[in-house]
């Protein structure tokens, strides 16, 4: 098999730019945290580490190119997820 | 029988499979980990709901500076991790080991800038219970959630570490041979604990700075 090894500069390419961005989104939610955005601050600090793990996710731990099963399981964790969150506060949002 | 295939085990029938059963596992298992935190995070939001100005009060004590720094270190290990998974996809032996012990050392790192904080931390009275730093009660609710939860991420990334290091003997011992099946759920771990402390950051160490 003659293929060819790629570079390190060709294997951290990818990486790096998303490194990039990361620190670049990581500088945007440490700064807005300084800012008086009232009740906003935490909607956009949140905001912005769910993209940060998104990112993360699709492009640094594969789930772009992982098969439907891997990405339905991964997704599993989320569903529940958002059930224990859904139950817990119908509860504690609803008492008088 | 080619190199690699040392690395296959039963029921595989080749390395590609193993891997995509090896990332079925580990995705299996961090969905329940997103559970686990998820458990720790909604006592979290609900403690928070009930208190937030003790909660922002709380938070602004905390070290903006060693969380950002550990968040850097954190972001830059999983791209020394990810640049290992892709080496050992193209068989890049030294390629692979070395970006395994950057991400090991980083790893570390944020290790010891997490003690470091423990230390201020403890200096500064921020431990719940009788000396206590702060006045408003609710407060040692944030404090005693902040030491549980970032006790709980640091053991989830030692364990990291200690798994990084067993794979770097095991390859440098020729023991398995440089592939990306181990690497995969080797990989997706470490980056999990990478996204819980980016959910962390926000949650504790930007609250109450504006």
């Amino acid at each position: 098999m003659s293929e060819r090894r790629p570079s390190v500069w060709e294997l951290a390419r990818g990486p790096a730019a998303v490194w990039a961005l990361l620190v670049v989104l990581l500088a945007v939610s440490a700064g807005s945290a300084y800012m008086p955005l009232g009740g906003i601050n935490a909607a956009v600090n949140l905001a912005i580490a769910t993209v940060m793990i998104g990112v993360l996710a699709v492009f640094l731990m594969n789930l772009r190119w992982a098969s439907t099963l891997v990405r339905i399981v991964a997704a599993s964790g989320l569903l529940w997820l958002v059930f224990m969150l859904g139950l817990t506060f119908t509860d504690y949002l609803s008492r008088p | 029988m080619s190199e690699v295939s040392r690395a296959v085990q039963e029921p595989w029938p080749d390395l590609a499979t193993q891997r995509e059963g090896v990332g079925l596992g580990i995705w299996a298992f961090l969905a329940s980990e997103v559970l686990f935190f998820g458990a720790l995070l909604t006592t979290y939001a609900v403690y928070r709901g009930f208190n937030p100005a003790a909660f922002r009060a709380a938070a602004s004590h905390t070290e903006i500076f060693y969380g950002t720094i550990n968040t850097v270190l954190l972001l830059t290990s999983s791209v020394t991790m990810t640049i290992a998974l892709r080496a050992s996809e193209a068989r890049l032996r030294a390629t692979t080991i070395n970006a395994l012990v950057l991400t090991l050392a980083l790893g570390l790192g944020f290790l010891a800038c997490k003690g470091l904080e423990y230390h201020d931390d403890v200096v500064q009275g921020l431990v719940p219970g009788a000396g206590f730093a702060l006045h408003d009660p609710p407060t040692q609710l944030f404090w005693m959630l902040y030491w549980i939860i970032t006790g709980i991420h640091a053991i989830h990334l030692s364990a990291g570490i200690l798994v990084v290091a067993v794979v770097v003997v095991l390859f440098r011992r020729d023991v398995i041979p440089v592939q990306d099946s181990t690497m995969e759920g080797v990989a997706t771990y470490w980056h999990f604990v990478d996204a819980v402390w980016i959910l962390l950051y926000a949650l504790i160490y930007l609250v109450g700075r504006a």
